[in-house]
């Protein structure tokens, strides 16, 4: 039964070869091939995610010689349905939407291309596919991006994307250099059965293996999932087809985290790098989402939510939270893929009317007219602070009874504890005729987000990591010395509430204090709303290394 | 004598300042059927002079070669002549074969490493008469356009240009993935340089495809390439695929 995974990524290839060979015949019907073949392998990849949550299917299965080796487990299943049911999606989308386009029979050949190169990156077994795959991914994304051909614009920045890619290609390649030469074999389960009989075997320029293979394989995840830095090239590739873009951000971007996934056999060996993978994705995490909240484009703003997004699930790598990444890239996957296949309309709804209602929630979060403080401060200060945490405490209580064991836990329920807070303090002052019945209302709702999200994501680590050894091995790798991790909880948690506080006094002063930062306020906002200048920085030395180039072949007389 | 046979070997697989010779002369010839030859075995005579020497490369030779290959690499950003980028792409390719075979010595199939840099070249090489017969020059940032007007000739070279930029499955790809490998655990250095090498390379192509490919549509009144052509290029395509996947593609 496991050899239907070598259906997933055929038929997409016979898709598209189907599709080149005859499109002259096809015509517009290349869609329905195409569209079929999604529907048949969506269906196939759910089978198999039945089949494997009732018998177990794991194992793996060749196509032949020491490489082509596909994977079947927990998280290649859930990757594939994912993969499958948001390029059906696509695809079915993209039927009416590029029905006018310039290139419709190539567009859709290189969906079922990339279809199949997907399946082929989340079921590699061997590092042979898995780094063939993973540089294909980049080049049909290239040439995706790049669909609209008359479009030098959107070439540029899919260069961008292509660029940027191959960073992490050569980081990923080195990474399985040292793996090879360490164990002698391709085979992803060989290479960690024998890293796990002897983690600190081999050692590489002075640094155990598995330190060293996780700094590879973290940049080349820093590169698929746009993290700060190796960002750009994400909210700039909005000049591609929507259809992309959305497979793009639902599906493609999230790359890193199964990356840092598959490779977790070595992660739980490793420690600096996993706080490193918290550090990354905590700054990406809050650049990506204040430079969202800068944005007057939609799709720059998604794209640069999907950055913070991205940040988030690297930071829960690197807390140890593995498979919790894993639930929240394909929740991510879904949410922003419906954003972005209805963004069109959106965008075409708010020509005729902005839509926005003059209602109480408009008049608090866009005019920010808040009304005066009805209850005691102190008691919503209470209820704001002590509310969240008994929920979060209790979710996760009713899940796992230990989990408070465990300090990538505890900075996850701090960050829970930090949003909930948040949301009930900005809250009670909206203008509301029963504040209580509201106040109510937004706890429950908490109560049930924290609830599901605690539950699946428990659900969700039972089943990509069913050994309770293992998964204990990934937090504690994760873990820092006590002390300072007490001593930055209280520091992040002293800062916050100084924050609160310091927001208080400045309304309660009538904005004195505010009125003596708005220089200092507005220099921030102009260095966010020019993202940093790091697209000016990077626009700029591209020209100076072709300047550069240039001149060396002046001077060299071009020979 | 050994060493002097190496510096000689040098002048094939190209060194700088030794690649200069290489370089003027692909521009001095003008017939294709010599500059293909050329191209074809320039690096084997190369290979078979390191043959004879019959010693190890040392270190320093490889990262000279290593440099050269970095240095053409850089270079090939700028240039924007078709024959010329063939050229220089040519001298860094087989300049990286000194990382080569510094770190995997005689067990690689050194001589196919050659041919599976030289032959996409060769194709491209034809592509570039083709557009210089439909075009008077073949210059990338002159035209452009050419996926709206000459779709066939578009495809093909995407894919040429793909191969030599050593993208998968083509067999180039499958050379370096050895190189980079295979030096990763003896120097991290020349592993990641060789990566950046090869990022160079897939700058440039990208720079090359936007230069001829993108852009509106302009002398929609030129051929575009035909059937019977188009399948012999896809059939060289596939073939060099094959012949990768088979001869090199299970890596040592």
């Amino acid at each position: 039964m496991e050899r239907l995974i070598i259906l997933l990524p055929l038929i997409p290839l016979l898709s598209a070869l189907a599709n080149h060979l005859w499109s002259h015949k096809l015509g517009r019907q290349v869609a329905r091939v195409s569209v079929n073949s999604s529907i048949l392998t969506f269906g196939i990849a759910v089978l198999l995610l039945v089949l494997m949550l009732k018998y177990d299917l794991s194992g793996q299965v060749s196509l032949g010689g020491n490489w082509g080796i596909l994977l079947l487990d927990p998280l290649s299943i859930l990757m594939v349905v994912l993969i499958s049911g948001i390029s059906m999606i696509v695809r079915i989308y993209s039927v009416r939407y590029m029905m006018e386009e310039e290139g419709y029979g190539r567009f859709f050949v290189l969906l079922d291309l990339m279809a199949a190169t997907l399946f082929f990156m989340v079921t590699s077994g061997d590092l042979i596919t898995l780094l063939i795959s993973w540089h294909l991914v980049g080049v049909l994304l290239y040439f995706l991006l790049g669909h609209d051909t008359s479009s030098p614009s959107a070439f540029r920045y899919a260069f961008w994307t292509l660029l940027t890619y191959r960073i992490g290609d050569i980081a990923m390649i080195a990474a399985a250099g040292l793996l090879y030469d360490a164990y002698g074999t391709w085979s992803l389960s060989e290479i960690f059965k024998q890293l796990a009989a002897a983690p600190d075997a081999h050692q590489y320029f002075g640094v155990a293996l598995p330190e060293l293979v996780g700094i590879f394989i973290a940049i080349a995840a820093f590169a698929r999932s746009a993290q700060f830095l190796l960002h750009t090239w994400l909210p700039y590739t909005m000049g591609g087809p929507t259809p992309v873009s959305a497979l793009m951000h639902a599906g493609i971007v999230n790359a890193g985290g199964f990356l840092i996934n598959r490779f977790s056999p070595v992660f739980i060996h490793t420690g600096d790098v996993l706080h490193w993978l918290f550090i990354v994705g905590l700054i990406t995490a809050v650049l990506g989402s204040v430079l969202m909240l800068t944005q007057n484009d939609i799709k720059k703003a998604l794209g640069y939510s999907t950055m913070g997004q991205m940040g988030f699930m690297i930071m829960e790598c690197g807390v140890g939270a593995f498979s919790l990444a894993i639930f929240h890239l394909i929740a991510h996957g879904l949410f922003k893929g419906t954003l972005f296949l209805s963004a069109g309309s959106v965008i075409n709804e708010a020509r005729k009317s902005d839509g926005v209602p003059k209602e109480d929630l408009y008049t608090f979060v866009v005019e920010k007219r808040l009304v005066k403080q009805r209850q005691p401060w102190l008691l919503m200060a209470a209820i704001t602070l002590i509310v969240p945490i008994v929920i979060l405490v209790l979710a996760h209580w009713l899940v796992a009874q230990d989990i408070f064991q465990k300090q990538g836990a505890i900075v996850l329920l701090f960050f829970g504890w930090v949003t909930g807070a948040q949301l009930i303090f900005v809250t009670y002052r909206m203008r509301t005729q029963n504040l209580w019945r509201l106040m109510g209302l937004i706890v429950f709702s908490f109560a049930v987000i924290v609830l599901g999200y605690s539950v699946i994501s428990h659900a969700f680590d039972l089943f990509l990591y069913p050994d309770p050894a293992f998964r204990s091995q990934i937090y504690a790798a994760a873990d820092i010395d006590l002390f300072w991790f007490d001593v930055l909880v209280a520091l992040v948690t002293v800062t916050i509430v100084a924050g609160w506080m310091a927001r208080y006094y400045a309304e309660k002063n009538q904005n004195k204090a505010s009125k003596k930062l708005n220089s200092l306020w507005l220099s921030c906002y102009t260095m966010i709303s020019r993202e940093f200048y790091l697209n000016d920085i990077y626009a700029w030395f591209n020209r100076f290394i072709i300047n550069m180039a240039t001149r060396l072949n002046v001077l060299l007389r071009w020979r | 004598m050994a060493d002097l046979t190496l510096i000689i070997a040098g002048l094939f697989l190209p060194l700088f300042p030794l690649s200069m010779v290489f370089n003027t002369l692909f521009s001095r010839i003008t017939n294709n059927k010599q500059r293909n030859i050329l191209l074809l075995l320039w690096p084997q005579i190369g290979l078979l002079l390191i043959y004879f020497a019959d010693t190890e490369i040392p270190d320093w030779l490889a990262i000279w070669g290593l440099l050269t290959a970095l240095l053409y690499g850089f270079r090939l950003l700028a240039i924007r002549e078709m024959k010329l980028w063939i050229s220089f792409l040519a001298t860094s390719t087989w300049a990286i074969l000194w990382v080569t075979l510094h770190y995997s010595g005689d067990n690689s199939p050194i001589y196919i490493y050659a041919l599976s840099f030289s032959v996409p070249l060769i194709l491209l090489l034809l592509l570039s008469d083709e557009l210089e017969q439909r075009f008077g020059a073949a210059y990338t940032g002159i035209y452009g356009g050419l996926a709206l007007t000459q779709p066939r000739l578009s495809g093909v070279l995407v894919m040429v240009v793909l191969a030599v930029a050593a993208t998968p499955l083509f067999p180039a790809f499958f050379t370096m993935l050895a190189t980079v490998m295979q030096a990763t655990a003896s120097s991290l250095i020349v592993a990641i340089s060789t990566g950046i090498v090869w990022l160079l390379w897939s700058w440039a192509g990208a720079l090359l495809l936007q230069g001829t490919i993108v852009g509106p549509a302009n002398e929609t009144n030129i051929a575009d390439l035909n059937t019977s052509s188009t399948r012999k290029y896809v059939a060289a395509l596939i073939s060099l695929i094959i012949i990768g996947l088979v001869l090199i593609g299970g890596l040592p």
